[in-house]
């Protein structure tokens, strides 16, 4: 049967994350736009809400819940309709533990978890894209070779959010065992400080510039316990599609955050002796953004349900980040031109938020849901 | 420490609130519900007197229908331990709503009541009052600070034209005031917590209390529309006009 309602704890997810949003990062978001930096403090009372560290076991410095990619993707949603690149550095300690937690061993877990864990907000990462025009997730031009010691890594990431300040990175390579696809991109623990690892600059984007990322440069020697979950589990296509329902959640966030603002302008600005709203060519226009983005949000979700099933979830998964990153891009613009000469100016946010939007169709960031 | 929290719910601030045609009361669909802000800042104290204690228990109380059970489970999720449903669908007043908590209070034996100063729907500002008055406690209304040592309690008021500090012996009555505190968000875990927490439901006829009310609202008008302004063309125009139309001057 299908069943479109959510829980009474989804429910109350929901309220409490977009009270939060609204409330705290909405308001801090044009400043750390416009200065590139977050405040620690805003980061540190979202960290307390627990997302992020809600799945992993209590023992490991969690607080042992059930892990559920549509929970996930509720709150992630409600985030991103505060601020995509807010939201974005809160659940980057996420990025690191969420495979981790899913696929690593049971070593690597009483590891490394707790690095993911604790009462301060921790900076731990992970990078998955390539500085390449061609760039494709199931093909990664960072090589991993077994050698008898262990692993050699050699290749180069950017957008590594948070690399400046992280202490461990889970980084994405092929690993040359034969496979092809998904069966051979495997993720590795490295610690900071590693030798061979090193930072480039902080980048310098044209949306999401309050989220610090970096490049980073590979040239590794990596012991055998560094493969999370060992060299012959195959997780590469569902830690794909959990990050792309992430991307989708977020991708709905900003849109419907870009579409209320529009539509509330358009109620109150007067043209013609009527508001703008009234207008045909405008009501059209919100009608469609508002049917598109629930439409983008089913999507998100039955790749959601599909995951917590169990699945792969990859055409379901690859159909919603798709759909989603367009219509957030296609919304945030609408709203830019209802507002016409205001939406293009830095007193309202939605010209931030088409820039933001932007990303969603470069970004393929790892599982963070 | 044992800390009572009666708590209502109410429509959202921020929701658009329109008066039944017939003038009976207000349109209730597409409303969406929260806890009084003022109870919540309750909440939030009482959560941090035991916290500060280092012990203690949180017990939420409403009086409502079924369905509020989700503004309890709101406050469980937040941090209270348990909560009670008084069971109702008939329209209370506030002296009604008083002898229902001091009934729930006489079986409960909390060391403190601490509530919303008044709920944001009616604004009546009454229940604190009244449920102390029957309780034949002291009160400490519209707190701004509340200290406790000892079962001594110390709260500082917000009055007109100041603050002024009390002191009391527990158990009473304190009703909070805005600026007592900043409610906490509750967290992920707090929330799937609250599923596990017990919510007691009591059917309002099993107190056995005359609730029949003494107050009667006859009809809600919606405030007047505001007239847009007039522009002016001088300064001496405006003046003549204060002068004359308006009378002010």
């Amino acid at each position: 049967m299908i069943d479109f309602e959510l829980s009474d704890e989804q429910k109350m997810v929901r309220e409490t994350v977009g009270a939060f949003a609204r409330e705290r990062i909405r308001p801090a978001a044009r400043q750390a736009d416009e200065s590139e930096s977050i405040p620690q403090e805003l980061i540190q009372q979202a960290w307390q809400l627990g997302l992020g560290r809600e799945p992993i076991p209590e023992e490991l410095g969690g607080f042992g819940g059930k892990r559920s990619v549509l929970t996930g993707a509720v709150a992630v949603e409600e985030l991103a309709y505060g601020d995509l690149a807010i939201a974005l550095h809160i659940m980057t300690p996420a990025l690191f533990a969420f495979p981790i937690l899913e696929v690593g061993t049971d070593e690597q877990r009483r590891t490394y978890l707790p690095l993911a864990t604790g009462d301060e907000f921790p900076f731990v990462t992970a990078a998955l894209m390539e500085p390449r025009f061609d760039f494709d997730p199931t093909a990664l031009t960072t090589r991993a070779r077994k050698i008898a010691s262990g692993f050699t890594l050699h290749g180069a990431k950017c957008f590594v959010p948070l690399a400046g300040e992280a202490r461990a990175f889970l980084v994405y390579a092929q690993l040359e065992n034969g496979a092809h696809g998904f069966d051979s991109v495997k993720a590795f623990i490295v610690e900071r400080g590693a030798k061979g690892l090193s930072l480039g600059e902080r980048e310098k984007n044209m949306g999401l510039k309050a989220l610090a990322s970096y490049e980073l440069a590979l040239d590794l020697e990596l012991g055998p316990e560094s493969i999370v979950g060992g060299e012959d589990s195959s997780y590469g296509a569902r830690l794909l599609s959990e990050s792309r329902v992430a991307l989708s959640a977020m991708a709905v966030g900003v849109a419907k955050a870009a579409f209320e603002y529009s539509r509330d302008y358009a109620k109150e600005r007067h043209a013609f002796g009527a508001p703008i709203a009234t207008k045909q060519a405008i009501a059209f226009m919100l009608a469609e953004m508002a049917l598109e983005i629930e439409a983008s949000r089913l999507l998100a979700w039955q790749a959601a349900v599909a995951l917590d099933k169990g699945g792969d979830a990859i055409k379901e998964a690859s159909c919603a980040k798709n759909y989603a990153s367009s219509v957030a891009l296609k919304v945030a613009d609408n709203a830019v031109q209802i507002l016409g000469g205001h939406g293009y100016i830095r007193e309202h946010p939605v010209e931030m938020w088409l820039r933001n939007a932007r990303g969603f169709a470069i970004l393929e960031g790892v599982a963070i849901v | 420490m044992k800390l009572l929290v009666p708590i209502k719910r109410v429509p959202d601030p921020a929701t658009t609130i329109q008066v039944r045609p017939d003038g009976t009361g207000i349109v209730t669909d597409n409303i969406k519900w929260v806890i009084n802000p003022f109870d919540e800042i309750a909440i939030e104290e009482a959560l941090r007197i035991k916290e500060r204690l280092g012990s203690g228990e949180v017990v939420l109380v409403t009086i409502g229908e079924k369905s509020w059970q989700e503004q309890l489970r709101t406050g469980l999720a937040m941090g209270a331990d348990r909560a009670i449903l008084v069971v109702n669908d008939k329209p209370l007043d506030t002296l009604a709503i008083a002898r229902v908590l001091a009934k729930v209070v006489a079986d409960e034996k909390p060391d403190l009541v601490i509530m919303g100063k008044q709920a944001i729907d009616d604004d009546s500002n009454q229940v604190g009052q009244m449920l102390a008055e029957l309780l034949g406690w002291p009160q400490a209304t519209f707190a701004s600070k509340v200290e406790i040592s000892d079962s001594v309690c110390t709260v500082v008021r917000e009055v007109d034209g100041g603050l002024e500090t009390v002191q009391f012996p527990l158990p009473a009555v304190i009703t909070t005031d805005l600026r007592l505190n900043e409610p906490r968000y509750a967290s992920l875990p707090g929330i799937m917590k609250a599923r596990k927490k017990e919510i007691k439901e009591i059917p309002v006829e099993n107190l056995g209390l005359d609730l029949a009310p003494k107050l009667k609202i006859k009809a809600l008008k919606a405030p007047p529309k505001r007239q847009a302004g007039r522009k002016v063309s001088s300064v001496q125009e405006l003046v003549h006009l204060l002068h004359t139309e308006a009378k002010v001057i």
